[in-house]
């Protein structure tokens, strides 16, 4: 087919642009500005531009590090949990959905919950007095850890987000994985490689870009959890289960400091993208 | 159809539906949705328009939303100057933040013969009425009075009551009926009744505290250092939250939680999660919200309730209200007042009453309700002897405070911090956020 000229191809395109513009450039822009500028819900019409004061505010909340250290641990700590068990999950049971396709419909079953819903899940399933698994330890062992208390809490959200979003990591790494030429595996297995060695020399490194690419978007999406924390523990005792997007939400619209806020907004942008192009130049490297 | 037929037919919709609306109610209300709250409104509102001097231009049209971020859309609203509603829900604790986008109203002396002066004032600011309080909350004292009736009537079980109150609290304490408890009774009878404390106990724990860093559970906590004689500042605006009575109500809850006389994931309870467990009949007593007496008592038949335990200075509840007010923006603000008058009077209370709702009333006006609302008596007798709401209570930033304090004392609790740090760390917030 003849390609269109430019002109047909803007005017064509135009009505995405448009869009895009009004639901994602405006409140961007909205929130830069407000970002530089004293606002609150009385102000919020008519905002004073103040320069970098809120985010010489935001660097000086000790509340800012304490929520970006745990978005931080978490984010870590979540990505590598689902990248491993996924891994695992994907090498283990490949023979399993090369059989049975619909195993991998059953196993994303968690992804599909919203995470709101998963944490509301939680609050009742490990509840002491009425929650079904304290019951079953109780039964069992004669005792239930206390999952929600200051020495349990962030094991238990850690627990709760790797097993919603291992699903996630287990997918692409099953892709990953079927994708590698049978040859190769043939012709290795002709020269005696025992199936450890096979996964180490071979397999491994070949899902590499993939391991890299799950662990970053997973890490992304556990350093801005926001949802399924908020409803489960709330901002935790002394705010210890405070993320980023908690201290953001919290500080717009529970204490009304809309230009905090946004501020705060920003920076988590900045590292969010910086991080990324970072991976990003990581794997081209690699490549 | 072409293109005129389209025009002709969506031109006679519009016209229609401008019809139709024009011939709707002119007084919007904004509730509080779902709930005995939605239903009583919905009576009053079919009262109201029933009366015949209510002319067409003033009948109340009822707007429900949804309670999720309820305050934070209703903010947005108020801000934005939106006509969508004249008349809106306020909550005592948020008056103050809204005060900048709604219109005082000047109620009839009639309406402290309905209410009372402690609940009229759960809907003021700087002086002034913003609202008609429709909805009263406080707080019971919940017990097990099958629990209480064993220990007072076995001497071993009083003499180990002795024991433990001595070892804890630093006086040997003998059992007493919750009606006279003081917070050192409530938190004796907390640990004898705690296995972790005592193995005998027929309960696991003795009450459970909302430790969770939440805006409500310091409402829930606040009656215990107000009984202590402490407040958020006092009548010069200096705040005075940094006192012996916020410290020893603080430490003694901690020496509860430490003890295990509370459950261990306390400090994630809130409402729901502390009515569970005292349902399952693993706890003894608790304080908890008016409006859990229902529950309570169905699952635990030999529930007992009174108002929260006494301190030094007295007895004291915290208590807040629900009202409806005015929005600065109204285009029909003749249609409003008329309508919070009506709400304002006896008329309105009881029908309003009746229909599931829970205005706090005087005993007069409560007296009337006897027979169908034995509860609210209860609720009023409470509200106008020991309801208090704290200086500051319903300030521009009474929310903020609320949530600043849980933040610092669950903290506390938990111990990722100690009593000092909390104490300064929100001097400082409250410092920031009453100033005048």
């Amino acid at each position: 087919m003849k390609p269109k000229s430019s002109i047909e191809n803007a005017v064509l395109a135009s009505p995405l642009v448009i869009f895009l513009l009004a639901m994602l450039g405006f409140p961007v822009v909205l929130s830069v500005i407000y970002g530089f500028s004293e606002a609150r819900f009385e102000t919020i019409a008519s905002p004073t531009f103040n320069g970098l004061a809120n985010f010489r505010q935001v660097v000086a909340d000790p509340a800012f590090w304490q929520a970006s250290w745990f978005s931080l641990r978490f984010g870590v700590t979540t990505a590598l949990l689902q990248c491993a068990l996924g891994l695992f999950l994907a090498v283990y049971l490949a023979p399993l959905v090369r059989r049975h396709a619909w195993i991998v419909a059953i196993l994303i079953i968690p992804m599909v919950v919203a995470p709101a819903m998963v944490g509301l899940m939680y609050r009742l399933v490990l509840h002491e007095f009425v929650g079904p698994l304290p019951y079953y330890l109780n039964l069992i062992f004669g005792s239930s850890p206390s999952f929600l208390n200051i020495a349990n809490v962030f094991k238990t959200v850690v627990i709760v987000e790797t097993l919603q979003w291992t699903p996630f990591a287990f997918l692409l790494f099953l892709t990953a994985y079927e994708a590698i030429p049978k040859e190769m595996r043939e012709a290795a297995a002709v020269d005696g490689t025992r199936p450890w060695r096979m996964f180490w020399r071979i397999e491994f490194p070949l899902m590499f870009p993939t391991l890299f690419a799950a662990f970053f978007v997973r890490f992304i999406d556990g350093f801005r959890v926001f949802d399924n924390i908020y409803t489960l523990v709330g901002p935790g005792p002394g705010g210890s289960t405070t993320s980023l997007s908690i201290y953001i939400y919290e500080t717009f619209l529970r204490r009304g400091e809309i230009g905090k806020a946004m501020a705060a907004a920003i920076l988590l942008f900045i590292s969010a993208f910086l991080l990324l192009a970072l991976a990003q130049q990581m794997m081209r490297r690699r490549g | 159809m072409n293109l005129k037929t389209y025009l002709r037919v969506g031109s006679t919709a519009l016209a229609l539906f401008a019809s139709a609306t024009a011939l709707q109610a002119q007084v919007t209300v904004l509730g509080w949705p779902g709930g005995p709250e939605e239903a009583a409104l919905r009576a009053a509102a079919e009262i109201y328009n029933a009366k015949p001097e209510v002319t067409a231009e003033n009948k109340v049209d009822l707007l429900f939303t949804s309670r999720d971020g309820f305050f934070d859309k209703l903010q947005v609203d108020l801000a934005a100057g939106s006509t969508a509603f004249d008349v809106n829900l306020i909550a005592t604790y948020s008056i103050g933040k809204y005060a900048p986008y709604m219109e005082p109203i000047d109620l009839s002396a009639d309406a402290s013969k309905v209410f009372g002066d402690t609940v009229l004032k759960t809907m003021q600011f700087d002086g002034k009425q913003y609202g008609v309080p429709t909805d009263l909350s406080l707080h019971f004292l919940y017990y097990r009075k099958d629990l209480i009736a064993a220990l007072m009537a076995d001497d071993a079980a009083k003499a180990k009551y002795g024991e433990i109150s001595k070892k804890y609290l630093g006086e040997a304490l003998q059992p007493k009926a919750p009606e006279e408890w003081t917070w050192q009774d409530f938190a004796a009878n907390a640990l004898y009744f705690s296995q972790s404390v005592n193995p005998d106990s027929p309960t696991k724990y003795g009450t459970v505290l909302q430790m969770k860093n939440l805006l409500f559970n310091m409402m829930v906590f606040h009656s215990w250092p107000r009984s202590y004689g402490g407040n958020w500042m006092d009548d010069a605006g200096k705040i005075t939250v940094d006192s012996d009575a916020y410290r020893k109500a603080l430490e003694m809850a901690k020496m509860l939680y430490d003890a295990g006389a509370t459950p261990a994931d306390s400090t994630s309870y809130e409402y729901a999660e502390a009515n569970a467990a005292y349902s399952s009949g693993q706890v003894a007593a608790m304080v908890q919200w008016n409006a859990a007496a229902a529950d309570l008592t169905k699952a635990q038949a030999e529930t007992g309730s009174f108002s929260p335990p006494a301190g030094p200075d007295g007895r004291f509840t915290h208590i807040h209200g629900l009202g409806l007010g005015i929005n600065k923006a109204t285009d029909n603000k003749e249609g409003a007042v008329a309508f919070l008058n009506w709400l304002a009077s006896e008329e309105a209370a009881v029908a309003y009453a009746k229909a599931g709702g829970a205005p706090g009333l005087t005993p007069e006006t409560a007296a009337k309700l006897a027979a169908d609302r034995p509860d609210l008596v209860q609720v009023s007798d409470y509200a106008s002897k020991y309801g208090f709401v704290m200086n500051g209570g319903t300030s521009a930033n009474a929310l903020t405070v609320y949530e600043a304090q849980a933040k610092e004392f669950t903290g506390y609790w938990a111990g990722t911090q100690d009593l000092d740090t909390a104490m300064k760390n929100i001097t400082a917030s409250m410092t920031e956020l009453l100033k005048k």
